[in-house]
């Protein structure tokens, strides 16, 4: 299997003197900074010629006192080795220009859009270059950069300006600043995203269709989320997804706290996946301080964080299920009350039932109570026998198997290319799995199966699920078993949290997939840029493909199945 | 005895203003009980969904029990705002939940509802018993989708539109195979009339001596109901509330109530045509309600089961329900139809 030092060297003989401050740190990263005018024959070549196929994300840092923008791609392969790649690319802050990837990986659109609306990067040859996240009325103002001191009317305290179109409607759009025109800032033409008569007329050929809103407040939507659809009788030609709804700004707000302040903010970030939230950004900064828990925490963590897992994908089943049956429906109920049991253990530990909070750099915060191992013991037992039962009553039901069989297939190169991570990337025959790509904490020493399936549609996807449930409760039971006596924090773990000036990225398999922080320091007590590359935000990328050609009620049968959080996605 | 006299006199000189005015009086009664009796039906519904699911269900409102939750949320859809949307088609919008519930209504004045026994004589309570009663509620029945679509179609809501297509399409996929079901047991009664139907039944259930047909009646009567798993003109993670989407307040009320009554008076149809009805031993001591019990015990027992299979049952998707009625069900109930014409011959 190649080693991030044979792909470095590699690179180095293919590309002379494109590739400058290369390192390898720790194993398996591959930090490299590309010329910019290279990095798509950079790209090009590790995607052909060294199975970096997986596109995981990328992260625009503001080095405001270099005067320069850097995007950081995040390459990674499914299964041909276990490399990751971190190339840099820098681009002067007066005109910043970085060619867009995404002609290469499909899913890198997102990803520069996301950079282009918040730092005012140019992606050239990014096909739709419009606000993802931000209002279109935003799109000027740059708000991941240093020197952005809010939005126009906070500033000058001027008032947003109402228009009222001729369909009734009353448009907010919030003037830019005098300051803002004279240093040019401001981009003359701002594109902007259609809006919903203009894609109406745009892409309605013929009387029968009609664009149908599903959102931003639908009944089931987990969070806001505007999914356009356009139908023709029953079934989806066309769909339109537009996020931003719920957007918190959760990076520029992590920039703004100390090391420390930021845990709780990653909370926020899915309530749903707390602790490993929590997990992924402790050991970013773990990273960049040079410290590792002691074991006894290592098993703490790994327990709550199974334990999390397990009560996630029951209430992801229990949601699925609501969405192709219907909210009365009974089993929701039941999986909720089985979660209620997971739930008072993790409680028991960390003393919050949904936002934990709980890990800190150097270790976690509490101890295992006592009566803890009995305690859980009992709940896995009960969990692992309601999960058989839930399992056979999915395979044996006809109308589950009409419902499930078939819909929403993501063949195994089409998963990948669309880059999604985690049980639906699973589902489709990848066992592509954190915990054995990158492997964290104690995962290496753990036994443990990958759940993989071949079919790679909705059922897979749910019962990857309800596996994965069985294997994290083998996880957890394991460890208690193992789990030493010792001390829960490290010896070294500094006062004051200030790392050293450096970057560090750092992976977990989240209850939805590949969740990685890259945090970015410069040696003070807040961090540089605090990046969050979550799973669910490449699931909804994936969405709108999918949906092409399948009936209106497999819209959420398919949606259901992908397990979305809203709240993340938004960030 | 004054007054009875002076009925008997008005009666006799003027039948046709008295037999209108007896017909009123009947109706007012008959929609007051059936009102009274689908609220508890909704009370019931809840109370069963919160056992079967490990849960309370109403216990506020009215004591332990809950039993005037309804009550309550009648007076709150009372006092809310009847919002009629800006596009809407005024006048169709207005009317729809009133002809959704007078549909409905149509079905009870031909539906017994149980019997008596005076003297030895089983007394059936109907108040029109017509010789083509069974008929005539199979029609009506189908008739209840206008409603529905009338609420759809007006409302000028993409979701509405959608649940009423689906209620049209549904409603012609399954009328056909529960309408051979009915012919197959009045093959089988030798009469359409419902209290005949139900005569013929002493000997041994249609339910027993067609179970096909049952089961296909079954079937199709919950895709009438509009009930999981086939609500698909409702369905609320698909297009949020379907025909009714637009609607607030009382009108919304109706249409939530119409479907309540249409519940029970499908219940009752099945109760009639396949289980015997009110046949069952006479119980001693309280022979007059004799056949009442057992009426209510089967409808009981009918509800019930209608609301397990609500809350055990995945949705079908539109496509394949209409998949179903037309290739499974059809085909089957025409067997049925052989299946009893042949039976009924023998026995004849």
């Amino acid at each position: 299997m190649k080693t991030a030092n044979d792909v470095l060297s590699a690179l180095q003989s293919a590309f002379p003197g494109a590739i400058e401050e290369a390192k390898v740190a720790p194993e398996r990263q591959l930090w490299a900074t590309v010329k910019p005018e290279r990095i798509v024959e950079v790209c090009k070549y590790l995607r052909d010629n060294h199975g970096f196929d997986h596109y995981s994300g990328a992260v625009g840092v503001d080095r405001i006192d270099e005067g320069l923008f850097e995007v950081t791609e995040l390459l990674a392969s499914h299964g041909a080795h276990k490399v990751v790649a971190l190339l840099k690319v820098k681009t002067p802050r007066a005109n910043p220009r970085v060619k867009s990837l995404t002609g290469l990986y499909w899913n890198a659109n997102w990803y520069e859009r996301e950079i282009w609306e918040m730092l005012g990067i140019d992606f050239e040859g990014h096909p739709e270059l419009y606000p993802l996240l931000l209002p279109d009325e935003l799109v000027g103002s740059w708000p991941w950069r240093k020197d952005f001191k809010g939005y126009p009317d906070v500033t000058t305290g001027e008032r947003a300006i109402e228009t009222v179109t001729p369909d009734g409607y009353t448009h907010y759009r919030i003037p830019p600043t005098q300051a803002e025109i004279e240093a040019g800032t401001v981009p003359a033409q701002r594109p902007k995203y259609p809006t919903f008569r203009e894609r109406e007329e745009m892409e309605i050929k013929e009387s029968s269709e009609m664009i149908l809103h599903l959102g931003p407040q639908h009944a089931v939507v987990p969070g806001p989320f505007l999914l356009d659809i356009l139908v023709d009788g029953e079934r989806v030609r066309k769909a339109f997804l537009d996020v931003g709804y719920i957007h918190k700004g959760i990076e520029k707000i992590m920039e703004n706290r100390t090391y420390v302040q930021g845990i709780p903010i990653t909370d926020r970030l899915c309530y749903m996946a707390a602790l490993t939230n929590n997990e992924a950004y402790c050991g970013a900064v773990e990273r960049l301080l040079g410290i590792e828990p002691p074991e006894r925490a290592q098993y703490i963590r790994v327990i709550t964080q199974e334990l999390s897992r397990i009560q996630s994908h029951l209430l992801g089943t229990a949601e699925f299920l609501t969405l192709i049956a219907s909210a009365v429906y009974s089993p929701f109920l039941y999986m909720i009350i089985d979660r209620e049991d997971v739930l008072t253990c993790i409680e028991s530990v960390t003393g919050a039932r949904i936002n934990h909070s709980f890990v800190r750099f150097g270790g976690v915060r509490n101890d295992l109570p006592d009566g803890f191992k009995d305690m859980t013991l009992d709940a896995l037992k009960m969990v692992r026998e309601k999960t058989e039962e839930y399992k056979e009553l999915f395979l044996s039901d006809s109308i589950y198997k009409r419902r499930m069989d078939g819909v929403g297939v993501l063949s195994p190169s089409e998963a990948r290319r669309l880059g999604v991570s985690g049980p639906p990337l699973r589902a489709s025959d990848t066992p592509y799995d954190m915990r054995r790509e990158d492997p964290y904490l104690l995962y290496k020493d753990l036994d443990f199966d990958v759940i993989t399936r071949k079919e790679g549609d909705s059922k897979a996807r749910v019962e990857v699920r309800l596996d994965e449930i069985i294997e994290s409760c083998y996880i957890v039971e394991q460890c208690l078993d193992q789990i030493p006596s010792g001390p829960i924090m490290a010896d070294n773990v500094p006062k004051k949290v200030k790392p050293e000036p450096g970057e560090a990225y750092y992976r977990v398999e989240d209850h939805r997939g590949e969740m990685g922080f890259f945090v970015v320091s410069d040696g003070t007590d807040k961090p540089v840029k605090v990046k969050a590359r979550g799973p669910v935000y490449a699931y909804f990328q994936a969405l709108p493909p999918l949906l092409e050609g399948v009936y209106i009620a497999d819209v959420v049968a398919i949606a259901g199945s992908m397990d979305a959080c809203t709240s993340e996605v938004d960030r | 005895m004054e007054l009875l006299s002076a009925i008997t006199e008005f009666a006799a000189r003027e039948p046709k203003i008295y037999g209108l005015i007896l017909g009123l009086v009947a109706a007012a009664i008959l929609a007051s009980v059936i009102n009274v009796a689908a609220m508890l039906l909704v009370w019931l519904e809840r109370k069963v969904m919160g056992d079967l699911q490990s849960r309370y269900g109403p216990n506020r409102v009215g004591g332990r029990w809950g039993v005037l939750q309804l009550g309550a949320d009648a007076i709150k859809l009372f006092t809310k705002e009847d919002i009629i949307p800006r596009g809407a088609d005024k006048s169709v919008y207005v009317w729809a939940p009133i002809v959704a519930v007078a549909t409905t209504m149509l079905i009870a004045g031909a539906l017994p509802f149980g019997a008596v026994i005076i003297d030895g004589e089983v007394i059936p309570l109907v108040v029109a018993n017509m010789d083509i009663s069974a008929l005539y509620v199979e029609a009506v029945l189908s008739l209840m989708a206008i409603g529905a679509f009338m609420a759809g179609y007006a409302s000028n809501n993409k979701y509405s539109m959608l649940g009423a297509f689906r209620g049209i399409a549904r409603m012609i996929a399954y009328e056909v195979p529960m309408g051979v079901c009915v012919i197959s047991v009045a093959v089988m009664a030798h009469s359409l009339n419902l209290v005949e139907i139900v005569n013929a039944q002493q000997g041994i259930w249609f339910a027993l001596a067609q179970p096909l047909g049952f089961v296909i009646f079954a079937i199709c009567l919950i895709v009438d109901l509009g009930r999981m798993p086939f609500d698909q003109t409702e369905a609320e993670e698909e297009i949020i509330a379907g025909y009714n989407t637009e609607y607030s307040g009382i009108r919304f009320g109706l249409l939530y109530f119409q479907e309540y009554i249409v519940m029970l008076l499908g219940s009752i149809l099945l109760v009639l045509l396949f289980l015997g009805g009110w046949n069952g031993p006479v119980i001693p001591v309280i022979t007059f309600i004799s056949p009442m019990v057992w009426f209510f015990m089967k409808l009981l027992i009918v509800l019930v089961a209608l609301i397990w299979i609500r809350v055990s049952l995945p949705r079908f998707r539109i496509d394949q329900v209409t998949d179903l009625g037309w290739k499974i069900l059809l085909p089957l109930s025409l067997i049925n139809f052989v299946w009893a014409v042949a039976v009924g011959l023998y026995f004849a």
